[in-house]
């Protein structure tokens, strides 16, 4: 059973828990996932990552040799590696990697966010509508997501970019956020037939509430938390296609991220010769995908009770 | 009688997501900056030859005219000529296709078998260390970003220990010999594909047995289990014959589901490794602006796509007799 702090505080007194019934329930909420220990893991490794990413705002101002796009170290023109000066090495013409690195977190938590943001967002409203009206409107929308989601997002990027050529970062995530709402939109959709069935909508419905409203003010806040979790898993998919796309080469030439490390690393023929190069930035691109996984999985269950009592990856 | 039905819907359907796919990329063409003329036809071609070209895809003629011509050309094969090669682009991406194709769904196959047999091991052990560690291995498999895994397979067990060859299909020395038999070839081809084989192996076979476990422990719970332990049947029959086969067909919607997802991986293995598919050839034709490349072996990998799905549809209807259109 549940039995820590945060619960008592709401269970014993109960008064925290009646005057502000939404900290109650974020504390229940935190209580279930606090338990599962692989969300505390995937905190813990997001935490990590969020440093780093505040880190890089300032590394350059120690140094402008230590600037992840521009800075060269003029004592260095080549791939070194690891020393004191540069604790990671250095990339092929004397670019620090571990603020390259710093930088990268910043990219891939900007990129994943944003993007998966926006694609909840498209995704909630077209599954709340599509679910809502039914008929044609219903038929229609979910035809458009069966397209959209047969189609392999990178590749279609890729075919964009060299049509109208060179993308720049914030292009990227707009395109990643259209393509990838169609997985969500089902679920909303499904989530929204459901609750189409319950009194307080046929309620609403009676009292002459308009259908915007009954939309968002009475279905969005029941399908919000399921939104929520998909966006987590959203999270990831986004910082993959970004980080595929600059390993590809057609990232945003003006930006630093792991995914451009590592095609430097590869198109530069440092691979061989450089570990300390070729290493980081693969692992940090796992592990926040890691992170965002297994958090997914933790918030999973305190959204959906019935895997509360197993069901968990331990 | 009935399945023979769905598909012909199914087929119906796919067409129609083709055709729309076709008037998109063929509008975006045009509303991207830059002439389509210049983006069509190679600059070192012979003005006359140029003129030929441009005849044959329309490209002289008002839009709505460019369109049906873009259709005919589509549906008659032709897809201008890629500026690289200098060889009609039809002719080199239906050469790439075999080898995506053999890459593609023997690392799916396998990995959907091994996903689900090690899926069920985990799912049977529950909590226990066996437990643990599969799931361990299956989440790092799921969640590690595909193209340095590629390269770390590559300086590995290429370069450090030198088992297998950097890159590429086969070895030219093998193929230029004439006194290779064909056997000695087809090993050569086997020793060349293991590294990017392993490497999308490794990727689908987390997420299948990720997939395989929950679902399984989802279906262990059913009554029909209960009953075949009160009945004392082997604890193995119950896993392997009762239980086993009904979880396993998430995992043939998740196969479903995720073809674009492992299509991107496809691309991106073929491409580090050089493996001559129709994924590199995109990416080799973006980068190079070879248009004509790049457009066909799009709609190509799109056609490719929608009939694996077809497949996958089918083959779960024939699986689950619960299921029939």
């Amino acid at each position: 059973m549940v039995t820590n702090k945060s619960m008592q505080l709401f269970n014993g007194s109960g008064r925290l828990y009646k005057r502000y019934p939404m900290i109650g329930r974020f504390l229940e909420n935190w209580s279930v996932f606090n338990e599962s220990l692989i969300g505390r893991i995937g905190l813990v490794l997001l935490a990590v990552f969020a440093l780093m990413a505040l880190f890089s705002f300032f590394t350059p101002m120690i140094d402008p040799m230590y600037h992840p796009m521009t800075g060269v170290d003029p004592q260095i023109s080549n791939s070194t590696g690891p020393s004191w000066r540069h604790w990671l090495g250095t990339d092929f013409i004397g670019r620090d990697i571990l603020c390259q690195l710093l930088a990268g977190a910043r990219i891939a938590f900007m990129v994943g966010i944003s993007a998966a943001f926006m694609s909840i967002v498209l995704g909630t409203i077209i599954g709340m509508i599509a679910g809502y009206a039914g008929h044609i409107v219903d038929t229609l929308l979910m035809r458009l997501a069966d397209m959209i989601m047969v189609m392999p997002t990178l590749l279609v990027v890729l075919i964009l970019s060299s049509l109208f050529g060179q993308l720049n970062i914030w292009t990227i995530v707009l395109l990643i956020a259209l393509f990838r709402w169609p997985g969500v939109s089902r679920v909303i959709r499904a989530q929204t037939l459901s609750l189409k069935q319950r009194p307080f909508i046929e309620a609403a419905k009676v009292t002459g509430v308009s259908h915007f409203r009954i939309i968002f003010r009475h279905i969005m806040p029941n399908v919000l938390p399921l939104s929520l979790l998909y966006m987590t898993f959203r999270v990831t998919s986004a910082i993959i296609i970004e980080a595929a796309l600059a390993f590809l080469g057609f990232g945003d030439p003006g930006t630093v991220s792991w995914g451009m490390m590592l095609q430097w690393v590869w198109k530069t023929g440092h691979m061989f010769q450089a570990p300390y190069w070729l290493l980081p930035p693969g692992i940090c691109i796992s592990l926040l995908t890691l992170s965002f996984y297994m958090l997914g999985r933790a918030m999973e269950e305190v959204i959906d009770p019935r895997l509360r009592e197993e069901g968990e990856i331990e | 009688m009935e399945i023979r039905r769905f598909i012909l819907k199914r087929l119906i359907e796919i067409c129609i997501i083709f055709f729309v796919i076709l008037t998109v990329l063929f509008l975006l063409f045009h509303l991207s900056p830059g002439d389509p003329v210049t983006k069509m036809v190679d600059p070192t071609m012979t003005p006359e030859d140029a003129e030929h070209l441009i005849d044959q895809l329309g490209l002289n003629q008002p839009l709505w005219l460019q369109y049906i011509y873009y259709l005919k050309n589509f549906f008659s094969g032709n897809f201008g000529t890629s500026f690289h090669y200098g060889e009609p682009v039809f002719a080199v991406i239906l050469n790439r296709l075999p080898n995506t194709i053999v890459l593609f769904t023997t690392a799916i196959i396998l990995s959907a078998f091994v996903g689900i047999f090690f899926g069920k091991i985990a799912s049977w052990h529950k909590g226990k260390q066996t437990d643990t560690w599969i799931t361990l291995g299956a989440l790092i498999c799921h969640t590690i970003f595909l193209p340095w895994l590629a390269l770390l397979m590559i300086w590995v067990f290429a370069f450090k220990v030198g088992w297998f060859p950097l890159n590429g299909m086969i070895s030219p020395e093998v193929w230029t010999n004439p006194s290779a038999g064909l056997w000695h070839k087809l090993l050569d081809v086997i020793h060349h594909m293991i590294l990017p084989l392993a490497t999308l192996f490794c990727i689908h076979f987390g997420s299948y047995l990720l997939i395989m476990r929950s679902s399984m422990l989802d279906t262990l719970k059913e009554d029909y289990i209960l009953t075949a332990r009160a009945k004392g049947l082997d604890e193995k029959v119950i896993r392997n014959r009762h239980a086993a086969p009904n979880a396993a067909l998430p995992v043939v919607t998740s196969v479903g589901l995720s073809l674009a997802f492992s299509i991107n991986g496809g691309a991106l293995t073929e491409t580090v490794f050089s493996w001559p598919g129709i994924g590199r050839e995109l990416v080799f034709a973006v980068s190079n602006n070879d248009y004509p490349l790049a457009m066909a072996s799009f709609l190509l990998i799109a056609i490719v796509v929608l009939l694996a799905n077809l497949v996958v549809d089918v083959l779960y209807a024939y699986l689950d007799p619960r299921i029939r259109y």
